[in-house]
């Protein structure tokens, strides 16, 4: 295979087999944790079905088996139910809830990065404005997140949970994750400075002065990087996003998978995981489609050439 | 199914005024049987009905859905009859088969509990003889049965007559009760919907439990009328409350009491003489008022010391053995060159080693008493202790300190609550079998289990009194715990909110009466 | 060359406030007292003008300890962390230009998978199997530099092959350069330079953020600390001392404060990142 090919093929060679290793990866690391989830609840000291429980939640052979268990089940839609979290309730209707609300967050905050990275790439947003967005980019997202959930709750009191609330809080999350740590300010700067950079190149130049627009001619060669670049900063709002869903109390995958951590709820840790590798997943095909795609346009013959 | 809190929450708030308010935490079960929580018990109470309580009025035994009772069987057994007419929230009938279906839940094995665990030493099984009369039997003949018949009755036809009730079972977050409210658990919240029954008639139509926020922004969110209730206000802000004229404080008897456990396993901490010096470094008045905001000149203070391990209030509090508000250096001094400890360069030494005692708080405990553990350190470490500070999360409490597994500790601070019953055995009696089960350092000694011994085969109060009694100068002696104060607890609540009589530990037990009128 | 800037670059300026935001993140940390101080009501929420240089917090102890103790915590750590994204993006340059396709494949694949992980999982789960006498920032320092030296290496790499990878070494090796000149001086020192300290600070940054958040978390999920002994404060009880004043708290100059040390991250890191641009 030729070098142009290898890295969408293996973007999208990694992006059929995340779903399944980063659950797989989980596993081993929450096998770690100090106790387990059977002990929790039935400490061997106070009660006596520790191992039956152990048993009936495949916790009892190693994490390799209650891997594969899990595995199985997902293959078919069932995930189980939650241990500890929510009680009873199957893992598959919190994922149901959890990951448009994620999507959701996330996109409204990445459709925030695209305005600043379009903006940079055209110069319709001036660099004067840079030390402006640096400054609000010095905010950590958390307090940001904070000051908007005291706000929140005061503000609507009983009715915090509300549709009306609820889409105040997705919005404020994006505005907490696109602005904060760094994240408009350095998708600008970044995508500024590629542009510039190539701008500066020899053959645009000479596409001026054919008469050709700049965009037109930089754009599919920068493309690669700038897929590059846009899914570095989803998977750092992704990243981000834990945080701020549990800080604004919103009920995404970060929630899920920060709660269910804590409590031990390795069912909904590793949905919840899976769930988070499905959508870098999404985004890896993404990147490697673009990549493809821009490498046939790049390649493709120009109409009207005379042999 | 509808998951989020908001799906629920728009069905409540569109169709009647709803009550809203801040709890401690969200319940971890909603099945009773895996209660690991006194938000958990208070959240049971609302949603299914014990079969016998004491009234929060008139302290008699009282019972909400069995009509009569009578001893059986020489007194190991007690046959209820069940009162006419009680429907369960899906409408199907409550009657002796759910009675002893829960008996036989807790039986079973395969209900992986440590209630029901601790219940298999009670009793001994059920017969259903008709519709509405059940036989409980118990292992043996107890002194006042009706008080082992406190536990909430589950519906058998839910579980489909499966007494092996595991804890993922969905019943677990949306329960079916026969209780005043049928309720609902969210990843937010749970709400609660008023159900009409023959022994029910809830004035309030719909509720709302939110998760304690920032107790600043809890108190502002009342303050506003963003929600009308806080179940536990902590001390500091009970100023801001007690001065609004919207707002009420009300109190809630829980009984409870906080202490230093102090581990007699580590060799400098075996000799009880270290132990009572530790006792004379703690400032209790300096500690109250830096952590708590209680000034030692108050009138009628919310925090109330005590010397051994009752509330003063309890008819076992020995009021011979005086508490010890303040510190005295000296006398803790003699005590520590009495035991062998050397001061060196102004910190104690044992055998040539340094001394750093390592110190751990439940660390929810530090909402209600901030610095508290910072202040502990500091009054340790003036008396010439280094330190090193830790908090501890609830589920390690549970499964780590509460089973005696948490050697690694000097001193740890807790708190314990109690309802009527103050039974104190499984705190301090050696660990064996299924006694002393709660004994955070496993402490051993003779003396105390003889008299928790006595009071257990006690058949009369007043033997029960002397035995508790007793044991209450002992320990004050032996100080296997720095007993600290009884702190009470207050419920915050808008006027709008009348009739909200608070049942001492259980909370919502006479909930029928409350009223709500915004 | 068309299009290169003309004249030398001022580092002098970025290079001396770098200096100093080191010094001021690195220094105070060592004079951090063990214990906050005695609490003294009489000046709850005191501003800088009662007790100076900070104002003091709900219980009148001074926030320059909290500053310092936070310092403490986060300094060596992100630094540490900062170093390591450095020296894993280096490798990742240098393998772009000597190593084999097969090398960069495998470099890839394994990238793709450790940044596709759920980072805060991750952490979470290392903060917690933690023994509670080894918890601190520099584990969670280290796992987080890890999980983002794939983005690191990926844009070494990119650097290397915009150079020309093996073929640029090929063409210094022409000249008559040696190959650890071309490796160190040529390809790391003037090219890669730029990009590799600009992760670098950027991790610096990254982990200041994520100790406040972890911090900050922990607070409200009523755990252990997952970053420090809990008996030490970090700049996270600061911002959340401070962000009350919305609440009407007095509590303004802490939030100031907080906010300032962050700015003194933030502004470090650029001032680092403008020092060693390329010309």
């Amino acid at each position: 295979m030729s070098a142009r090919w290898l890295r969408p093929a293996v973007r999208l060679g990694a992006a059929l087999v995340l779903p399944f290793v980063v659950p797989g990866l989980i596993t081993g690391l929450i096998w770690a944790l100090p106790g387990d989830p059977a002990s929790i609840i039935c400490p061997p000291e106070l009660c006596s079905g520790t191992e039956a429980l152990a048993e009936r939640w495949n916790l009892d052979k190693g994490p390799w088996h209650f891997f594969s268990s899990w595995v199985s089940g997902a293959l078919t839609g069932d995930f189980g139910n939650s241990w500890r979290l929510q009680q009873g309730i199957p893992v598959a209707e919190l994922l149901e809830e959890s990951i448009p609300t994620t999507a959701a967050l996330v996109s409204l905050g990445l459709l925030l990065l695209i305005l600043g990275a379009t903006g940079a790439a055209t110069r319709w947003l001036p660099a004067k404005l840079d030390p402006v967005l640096q400054a609000v980019g010095l905010v950590p997202a958390v307090v940001m997140a904070m000051s908007a959930a005291a706000a929140l709750t005061i503000g609507y009191g009983v009715e915090q949970y509300s549709d009306q609330a609820n889409l105040l809080r997705l919005g404020l999350g994006a505005l907490a994750l696109g602005l904060a740590d760094a994240a408009l300010s350095g998708t600008v700067t970044g995508v500024r400075g590629l542009m510039e950079s190539e701008r500066r190149q020899r053959y645009v130049q000479m596409a001026i002065l054919r008469g050709e627009g700049t965009l037109s001619n930089a754009l599919p060669n920068t493309l690669p990087a700038l897929a590059g670049q846009m899914r570095a900063r989803t998977l750092h709002l992704l990243s981000g996003a834990a945080v701020v869903e549990v800080v604004l109390q919103i009920n995404g995958l970060g929630d899920l998978l920060w709660g269910g951590t804590l409590a031990q709820d390795f069912g909904v840790v590793l949905a919840a995981s899976f769930g988070f590798a499905v959508l870098s997943a999404a985004l890896l095909l993404l990147q490697a489609l673009v990549e493809i795609g821009t490498e046939l346009h790049v390649r493709r013959s120009p109409g009207g050439v005379v042999a | 199914m509808q998951i989020a809190l908001a799906g629920a929450l728009a069905t409540v708030v569109s169709t009647g005024a709803t009550l809203a308010f801040y709890e401690e935490s969200l319940p971890t079960s909603m099945n009773p049987l895996y209660a690991q929580s006194m938000v958990d018990n208070r959240v049971h109470e609302l949603v299914l009905d014990r079969l016998y309580y004491h009234s929060p009025i008139t302290n008699e035994l009282t019972s909400n859905v069995t009509n009569q009772w009578e001893l059986a069987e020489g007194g190991k057994a007690v046959r209820l009859t069940l009162k006419k007419g009680i429907r369960w929230h899906d409408g199907k009938g409550f009657g002796a088969k759910d009675v002893c279906f829960t008996v036989q839940a807790m039986l079973d094995e395969g209900t992986t509990s440590p209630i029901a665990q601790k219940q298999r030493a009670v009793f001994a099984g059920c017969e259903v003889e008709k519709d509405l009369v059940a036989l409980v039997r118990f292992t043996k003949i107890f002194h006042n049965p009706r008080e082992r018949l406190g536990f909430q009755v589950l519906p058998e036809h839910i579980f489909e007559g499966n007494t092996a009730i595991p804890p993922d079972h969905p019943f677990n977050t949306r329960p079916v009760g026969s209780g005043p409210m049928k309720g609902s658990m969210g990843r937010r919240g749970v709400a609660f919907e008023q159900v009409d029954n023959a022994h029910h008639e809830a004035d309030i139509d719909k509720m709302i439990l939110q998760e304690a926020q920032d107790p600043l922004v809890q108190v502002r969110t009342l303050q506003n009328n963003g929600v009308q209730g806080i179940i536990a206000v902590p001390p500091p802000y009970r100023p801001e409350v007690a001065a609004s004229d919207e707002l009420a404080l009300k109190s809630y008897d829980l009984r409870s009491w906080w202490f230093v456990a102090v581990n007699p396993n580590k060799a400098y901490l075996a000799d009880k003489r270290v132990r009572q010096a530790l006792n004379q470094l703690i400032n209790r008045n300096e500690l109250r008022q830096l952590s708590i905001g209680v000034k030692p000149d108050e009138q009628n203070p919310p925090c109330e010391f005590i010397s051994g391990p009752f509330v003063q209030s309890s008819p076992y509090y020995n009021r011979a053995v005086e508490v010890s508000p303040n510190s005295d250096k000296d006398a803790a001094f003699a005590l520590l060159a009495q035991a062998g400890l050397k001061q060196v360069g102004g910190r104690w030494q044992y055998k040539g080693q340094p001394i750093s005692l390592r110190i751990g708080i439940k660390a929810p405990l530090e909402i209600e008493a901030p610095d508290l553990l910072s202040q502990i350190g500091n009054q340790l470490s003036a008396g010439g202790f280094d330190r090193q500070e830790f908090k501890i999360s609830v589920d390690e409490w549970n499964t780590k300190v509460l089973t005696g597994q948490s050697d690694d500790f000097d001193l740890l601070v807790g708190k314990w609550s109690f309802g009527l019953v103050e039974d104190v055995n499984p705190l301090f009696h050696s660990r064996s079998g299924d006694k002393g089960n709660l004994n955070i350092f496993n402490y051993n000694e003779k003396a105390v289990d003889s008299l928790l011994s006595q009071f257990n085969t006690a058949r009369t109060d007043t033997q029960a009194q002397d035995a508790y009694h007793a044991l209450h100068e002992l320990l004050a002696s032996e100080l296997p715990y720095l007993f600290l104060w009884k702190l009470d607890t207050k419920s915050a609540w808008r006027t709008e909110v009348r009739s909200n009589t608070i049942t001492p530990y259980y909370y919502w037990t006479v909930f029928d009466a409350w009223k709500f009128e915004p | 060359m068309p299009g290169a800037p003309a004249g030398r670059v001022n580092r002098v300026l970025p290079a001396s406030l770098a200096a100093a935001g080191l010094a001021l993140l690195l220094v105070p940390g060592f004079f951090a007292p063990e214990f906050l101080s005695e609490p003294d009501m009489a000046n709850a929420f005191a501003g800088p003008g009662a007790v100076p240089p900070f104002g003091a917090d709900q219980r009148g102890r001074p926030l320059l300890e909290y500053a310092t103790q936070g310092a403490w915590v986060i300094a060596l750590p992100s630094l540490v962390a900062a170093l390591v994204v450095m020296a894993l993006s280096t490798v990742g340059g240098l393998i772009a230009c000597a190593g084999g396709r097969h090398v960069q494949t495998v470099v890839q694949i394994i990238s793709e998978i450790l940044g596709a992980l759920p980072r805060l999982v991750v952490i979470l789960v290392v903060a917690l199997v933690l023994p509670r006498d080894g918890r601190g920032l520099l584990p969670i320092a280290l796992t987080w530099a890890f999980l983002s030296a794939p983005g690191a290496i990926d844009e070494a790499s990119a650097v290397a092959a915009r150079l020309g990878g093996s073929r640029f070494v090929e063409a210094l090796r022409a000249h008559g350069f040696s190959r650890p000149r071309i490796y160190l001086v040529h390809l790391v020192a003037f090219n890669l330079r730029p990009v590799v300290v600009r992760q670098g600070v950027e991790t610096f940054m990254q982990v200041t953020f994520l100790e406040i958040a972890l911090s900050y978390l922990a607070v409200v999920s009523n755990q252990s600390s997952f970053t420090h002994a809990d008996s030490v404060q970090s700049w996270a009880n600061l911002l959340d001392l401070g962000y009350k004043v919305v609440l009407g708290v007095h509590s303004g100059h802490a939030l100031a404060l907080g906010l300032g040390l962050v700015a003194l991250v933030a502004v470090t890191a650029v001032a680092v990142t403008h020092a060693v641009r390329a010309r």
